[in-house]
């Protein structure tokens, strides 16, 4: 027998030893989508990289960590050009971070956190995935897939390189609780509303006699003063975000935000100076309507989903409400009890005012 | 079903990412044919199959010895151009068919052998692929006709090291164990060598004698210390006889073989090693990934780490039914005896027991209480 032969034979005593396989080459693509972002992650084993983009720069046929952060730049392009991901509305722009390192049976994984900006909220996702599709035939992308509560997994590559799947209409429920703790927190966090609030309600435990603030001798006038300026506050912004939610009316954003810090201005000033001392809760009704378009632009970046726009929209402005309801709750005793000293009357009524509409003032100058 | 007993392995399956604290930490050992910088040979193999088959063959050699699959993907990649046309090469619809059989596509396999086969007649490694596949599915008789024809084309060694190894599953294990003994070696190459202990090893273990066994699995390790099959073999018979610190030293710095990572862990088992949940980690990962990928070419490892590792007989039970549903080797018939014993339903496997039987299988593990010895 000629020695081609021979050496022919002695690969073919390998299919016994094949018998028992191993592991194939894997990437694992987590996507979890939210409003119109989505974030995640993709681990590709190191030998993947390296075939995709040569890690092995010092050709020592071992790759180390500083060798795979000087490939940063060559991997987040070669996934540009090798994963596109895109909604009805368009292509969506993927953006990967910082790289890490996550172990498996095979070996090593890169692991990179993905950040996806999509055009408008996802109703479908479409997955083109063409990593090693060149290099390696066998190759396949894991994907886990979650968007408003529900998981679904595919194996992405090989002959299917376009995929797409329909994102489950996020349920009511889930659509509602997930809003509402977006507007508790957009209450929380955006201390511009807070701060108007408050120069509304300082004076409330006061009423102004002979150009001076007295304490309010009973708890009811006190009581009713905070009810009407929140309840106008509510009633005003609620107006005014559901008409920019359903997009009825639009405001550019530019606009609302120095309007709202002016808004603080004058509530605060008005403590300084009382112009209105008796009608608050008119002010708080015509700047609350300025205030709505300012959850509304919140909501705006967040996105209705389709399918459970109202309920959401209910879900968010029961947050916001709930949020300032906290807030009323934890202050206004305070102020109430501290109502009959100096320190409230001639103190923080004043410069405490004066304080918000400086710091109000910065706000007006920075958005403008 | 399978993604049913997924869901068991649905713990953390991995150690959370980290960055690295030096940047001289080693990340892969990249063996040869997996660097970047090969790519250029295989753009050559597009257009020249006199570069093409040695490199896929090459490939397949690598998956092989490192027991990386990724090769045989890379093998299939510099085949394509080749076995698509109207006129497809005999040798890589050769080296095609040994990669289809290496993921268990066992009738896609058998169908690339026919055209290779049809192409070319003169063609003994398909004959031998062909045995080997037809003997993995039990379909002994076809599996013997196979090794007939190679013995036809190629030196008589091979032919009766394949024929005598179906026979010895076939109803004539003590004969065929005799006939390999004698066999003379002075002409052999170091592989043939090797192929001819792995199964004198085999015979010895199902013979019931397993210092014998050790003996012959030590020689082919000897000859080729890179076949993994070998020392899986191996490790199952110490791992028989209770000999877990011999596993763990046969197999030391191989956990990156899957296989090879299931006798770790099993050894870990019995030795209460504090590495044993590592081990079920990486090991519950590959298989949950496995099962997303939709494919199944470890439900026999699944089984005896569900039975051996983490004591769920009855799921181990319905993974290794699934397993016999595609592959008839001893070791998945000893798996399902076995996850039917510790699962308090021997009845389940009486058919499989049955039917080899009725083949004429013998198997010393088999037919005793599995912990007898010889």
């Amino acid at each position: 027998m000629n020695p081609f032969l021979r050496s022919l034979i002695v690969w073919s005593l390998g299919a016994l030893g094949c018998a028992q396989a191993h592991v194939a080459s894997n990437s694992f693509l987590q996507l979890q989508v939210e409003g119109s972002s989505i974030t995640g992650s993709l681990e590709l084993a190191v030998r993947d990289a390296e075939l995709a983009v040569g890690l092995d720069t010092n050709r020592d046929g071992r790759v180390d960590w500083g060798e795979v952060r000087a490939a940063e730049p060559a991997l987040s392009l070669y996934l540009q050009q090798h994963l596109h991901l895109a909604t009805h509305d368009g292509g969506c722009a993927l953006t990967a971070g910082t790289l890490q390192i996550n172990e498996r049976v095979d070996g090593n994984y890169i692991w990179q956190p993905l950040t996806v900006r999509c055009p408008g909220i996802p109703q479908q996702l479409s997955i083109d995935y063409r990593l090693l599709d060149n290099e390696d035939p066998s190759h396949r992308g894991l994907l886990s897939l979650t968007a408003f509560g529900a998981t679904q997994t595919a194996v992405l590559g090989g002959q299917r390189i376009t995929q797409s799947f329909d994102l489950a209409h996020p349920s009511a429920w889930y659509a509602f609780v997930d809003y509402l703790q977006a507007g508790v927190w957009h209450i929380w966090s955006g201390t511009d509303h807070l701060l108007f609030l408050l120069s509304l309600l300082l004076p409330a435990v006061l009423v102004r006699r002979e150009r001076r603030w007295q304490a309010v001798p009973q708890a009811l006038p006190a009581l009713m003063n905070i009810l009407k300026v929140v309840t106008a506050f509510t009633l005003a912004h609620s107006i005014t975000l559901s008409l920019a939610a359903f997009d009825l009316i639009r405001l550019p954003g530019r606009l609302t935000e120095s309007a709202i810090a002016a808004s603080i201005i004058v509530a605060a000033l008005n403590n300084v100076f009382p112009l209105i001392t008796d009608a608050r809760w008119r002010v708080a009704f015509a700047f609350g309507l300025l205030h709505g378009f300012g959850f509304a632009s919140v909501l705006a970046d967040m996105g209705l989903p389709r399918g459970a726009r109202l309920v959401s929209l209910v879900g968010f402005n029961l947050g916001v409400e709930a949020g300032q309801l906290a807030v009323v709750l934890a202050v206004m005793p305070v102020a109430y009890w501290l109502r009959h000293t100096t320190l409230y009357r001639r103190g923080i009524m004043p410069w405490g005012s004066t304080g918000i509409a400086a710091l109000a003032l910065v706000w007006l100058v920075q958005r403008l | 079903m399978v993604v049913a007993v997924a869901g068991v392995f649905s713990t953390p399956a991995t150690a959370r990412p980290y960055v690295p604290t030096s940047d001289t930490q080693v990340l892969a050992d990249l063996p040869a044919g997996a660097q970047h910088a090969e790519l250029s040979a295989r753009r050559i193999a597009r257009e020249r199959i006199d570069v093409a088959l040695p490199l896929a063959q090459f490939y397949i050699n690598q998956a092989r010895t490192t027991g990386d699959l990724r090769f045989l993907g890379y093998a299939e990649a510099v085949l394509v151009s080749w076995i698509g046309s109207s006129q497809p090469d005999p040798t890589a619809l050769v080296l095609q068919a040994t990669i289809q059989q290496s993921r268990h596509e066992f009738d896609r396999s058998l169908v690339t052998l026919d055209r290779s086969i049809a192409a070319r007649a003169y063609n003994p490694q398909a004959w031998l692929t062909r045995a080997t596949v037809l003997r993995v599915l039990g379909r002994y008789a076809e599996a013997a006709q196979s090794c007939e024809q190679l013995a036809r084309y190629a030196d008589s060694a091979y032919g009766v090291i394949c024929t005598q190894s179906v026979l010895a599953l076939h109803g004539n294990l003590p004969s065929a164990y005799d006939t390999l003994q004698r066999l003379s070696t002075t002409e052999m190459m170091a592989e043939e060598r090797a192929w001819r202990a792995s199964e004198l090893g085999e015979m010895a273990v199902r013979l019931g004698q397993d210092s014998d066994a050790e003996r012959w699995f030590q020689l082919g390790l000897t000859l080729t210390p890179h076949d993994f099959y070998v020392r899986a073999a191996y490790a199952d018979l110490l791992l028989r006889l209770h000999r877990p610190e011999a596993v763990m030293t046969l197999l030391h710095g191989q956990g990156s073989i899957e296989p090879l990572l299931l006798r770790i862990a099993i050894a870990q088992q019995q030795l209460r090693d504090p590495g044993l949940e590592r081990s079920r980690d990486l090991l519950a990962a590959s298989f949950e990934a496995e099962a997303s990928r939709g494919e199944s070419i470890h439900r026999r490892e699944q089984a005896r780490y569900l039975l051996e590792v983490e004591a769920h007989p009855q799921q181990a039970l319905e993974v290794a039914l699934l397993d016999w549903a595609v592959q008839r080797e001893p070791d998945d018939a000893l798996v399902l005896v076995n996850a039917a014993r510790a699962a308090g339903s021997p009845e389940r496997a009486q058919p499989v027991l049955d039917y080899l039987r009725m083949q004429g299988l013998r198997d010393a593990r088999l037919y005793t209480p599995s912990t007898s010895r010889s």
